[in-house]
């Protein structure tokens, strides 16, 4: 496993900060919390955002969401790498995980940190049940995340854990899973008509047979 | 405009914006790549001389650059268009996207304009300006403030697709939206034609693409990446279009029809399957010899000079997928063309793609971050110029693994495209600088695409758009 090296962490600039909790909502890490703006502390809001400044992999998810530019990144002195190390945990189970997903164990899931599904499965094996815990522990979905959430969301679903709790509770950093194809495929390894008829234009069998093609590699 | 001289050395690369996240690329970049010595600018129009011509270009070597005909023609479609469902006093939002402002910017803004100043007048409803954005800080100039967005339209916002979701019931099941994009009562999707991520839309429902990327919440985003096919996650998007949720609001199109020039015309209908039939030739057409002559690189060194993040840094009108897929056929639906091939030594026609190995090596002079490109620092050489550059690119948060590639950082652009040629064995070099209408290529590598076009012209003609259009059902 590689480690991902973090730069940078997020920086909250109080005054500017209305305690909208924005930030908090989005942050993959769930490295930010809000405490009581004090009577001295010039800004509008009852609260300031604060940072757990170990807990920022530098996801800049908080950037992009803050109306208020309230957030800056800064570069740290002294880089820290995370998903350096996982724990031991048992090889056939990891395998197990993968194969009821469908992906293989060496599959790219985070294409920004190169964190594969076998070490995202050995995560949630080792007891990371959140997609936030996930996160914590591999450094996955800590950049774009426009492709691993889903298959971070699948991983967890059939690890048994599709249910974990939102946090913050009212948080929309991740949703439920969202439909795919693979999910409608049949046991006998064809697409319900349904599908083929609402999709005419789509080389759906060519791409099932070419699919597996690839896997067969 | 006729057919332009084989070069044209006096087409310059658009300047360099402040970016949202405050960074100052034309500042910080001393010298562009066009600057170099020998290199030049090869038109598309000339490896195509029947390229429609533009009611706008960016240049004005290109086309004209007022907006007249813009205002026109969006006014005429606004006119044609039933917008009958828009009840008064009701909020619409009109959505845009980043691309529209990066590669037509007033032309895009224009047609905005008169959409909004239209629905206003004619059905007395509210309008507000939706963009949908990704990683937009990190990948894009600051848009509404380079355009006076607020000024011009009032109530503005930008909305990540990591803000709050909304579900909507397809016919495959939950799939996840941008909740800000379409909480009012009605929406207006506005879009350009570019052809941007072809490995992805195919050229399948294309102008419904950015209801599976750009206004899709992360969950489905990655689903149209991981839970489909490289053929099929365009499903994705028409899933979402076509729920009840999206129908119940939807009301019209309206998109900016390119070529690498600029705008060639301005498009609308309220039914966008049959806009997007209607449109889907042309573009493959329009598209077709600037992506294929691409193909016809043997070996060159690619610069990197532009606002997009690597795939998406532009060259002659087009993103740099092309280049990177340009030993495949994507295009052709019997190809999966997965581009997933970044820990293959290589690229296998038909069934994977991602490593084109005419490329060399690669510098880069300025690019954005947001969108990760390990594809680029695993296959290839890559030296940067500068160590604010080389900074920008070891802090974003989508490319970790950027400091694997182990770049030297070079004081200026000669010295690193100097020693990525060197290095590579090549004296070609190509620029992504987001020149429109024309390749910025060093003189050799001009000279051999224009040798080449003939042939490359007659194959666009006689196999690969035949092919194309038949998978497609459209009429060639």
């Amino acid at each position: 496993m590689l480690p991902k090296r973090v730069r940078m962490v997020a920086q909250i600039i109080p005054e500017k900060c209305t305690g909208c909790r924005l930030c908090e909502q989005v942050c993959p890490t769930v490295a930010i919390g809000m405490r009581p703006r004090l009577e001295s502390e010039p800004g509008k809001g009852r609260n300031i955002a604060i940072l757990e400044p170990e807990a920022c992999y530098n996801a800049q998810a908080c950037v992009e969401i803050c109306p208020d530019d309230a957030i800056e990144m800064v570069e740290l002195d002294e880089p820290f790498d995370v998903g350096f190390t996982l724990p031991q945990v048992d090889e056939d189970a990891v395998k197990a995980l993968c194969r009821k997903a469908g992906y293989g164990r060496n599959m790219q899931i985070c294409v920004c940190t190169d964190t594969k599904a076998g070490e995202i499965a050995t995560a949630i094996i080792s007891g990371a049940h959140s997609p936030e815990a996930v996160s914590l522990m591999t450094g996955a979905r800590t950049g774009c995340v426009e492709l691993c959430m889903q298959p971070i969301l699948h991983l967890l679903s059939c690890a048994g854990h599709g249910d974990a709790a939102r946090n913050p509770k009212n948080g929309f950093q991740w949703y439920g899973e969202s439909a795919t194809l693979w999910q409608h495929v049949q046991p006998d390894g064809t697409l319900p008509d349904f599908i083929a008829e609402a999709f005419p234009e789509y080389p759906l069998d060519k791409e099932f047979g070419d699919m597996a093609k690839l896997k067969r590699r | 405009m006729g057919t332009l001289s084989p070069f044209l050395d006096a087409l310059r690369p658009p300047a360099f914006h402040r970016t949202w996240n405050k960074r100052e690329p034309g500042t910080v970049v001393k010298k562009r790549a066009a600057d170099l010595p020998n290199m030049t600018a090869l038109p598309i129009r000339s490896l195509m001389p029947d390229l429609p011509q533009t009611i706008w270009s960016e240049d004005a070597l290109l086309g004209p650059t007022n907006l007249d005909e813009v205002r026109r023609q969006a006014q005429a479609k606004a006119d044609a268009i039933d917008w009958s469902k828009i009840e008064a006093g009701r909020m619409v939002n009109l959505i845009a996207n980043p691309h529209g402002l990066q590669l037509c910017g007033e032309a895009y803004v224009t047609m905005l304009e008169v959409i909004a100043a239209h629905i206003k007048e004619t059905r007395g409803a509210k309008v507000r300006l939706r963009i949908a954005e990704s990683m937009g800080h990190i990948e894009n100039p600051d848009w509404v403030k380079i355009y006076r967005l607020e000024e011009r339209f009032g109530d503005v916002e930008e909305c990540p697709q990591m803000g709050a979701g909304t579900k909507v019931d397809t016919k495959l099941g939950d799939m996840y939206v941008t909740k800000k994009l379409f909480d009012a009562p009605y929406f207006i999707h506005t879009h350009v034609t570019e052809m941007r991520e072809g490995y992805l839309h195919r050229m399948l429902d294309r102008l419904m693409k950015p209801f599976g990327m750009a206004y899709a919440r992360l969950e489905s985003r990655s689903a149209y990446h991981f839970g489909f096919g490289p053929r099929t996650g365009q499903i994705v998007s028409r899933c979402i279009f076509e729920s009840d949720f999206i129908q119940d609001r939807y009301v019209a199109t309206m998109v900016l029809d390119t070529t690498s020039e600029g705008v060639v015309s301005v498009e609308a209908d309220n039914d966008l399957k049959a806009l997007d039939k209607r449109l889907a030739a042309g573009i493959m057409r329009n598209y077709a010899m600037a992506m294929k002559i691409l193909g016809e690189i043997k070996d060159c060194v690619v610069v990197f000079d532009d606002h997009g993040c690597g795939v998406y840094c532009y060259a002659g009108g087009i993103a740099f997928d092309n280049m990177l897929c340009a030993d495949v056929d994507f295009m052709d639906l019997d190809n999966l063309s997965l581009l997933a091939a970044e820990r293959h030594d290589s690229a296998e026609p038909g069934l994977t793609m991602g490593k084109n190995n005419a490329i060399k090596a690669i510098v880069i002079n300025y690019m954005a971050g947001g969108v990760p490109q390990p594809f680029l620092w695993d296959n290839y050489p890559v030296h940067v110029v500068g160590d604010t550059v080389n900074r920008w690119m070891l802090n974003d948060p989508s490319n970790y693994h950027f400091d694997r590639a182990k770049a030297p950082v070079w004081p200026t652009i000669d010295e690193a495209v100097a020693a990525a040629c060197r290095d590579g064995g090549t004296e070609n070099v190509i620029v992504f600088d987001r020149t429109p209408g024309a390749f910025r290529v060093s003189r050799k590598l001009g000279e051999h695409l224009m040798s080449r076009a003939p042939a490359v012209r007659e194959k666009v003609e006689n196999v690969f758009l035949p092919k194309w259009l038949r998978q497609r059902g459209l009429a060639s």
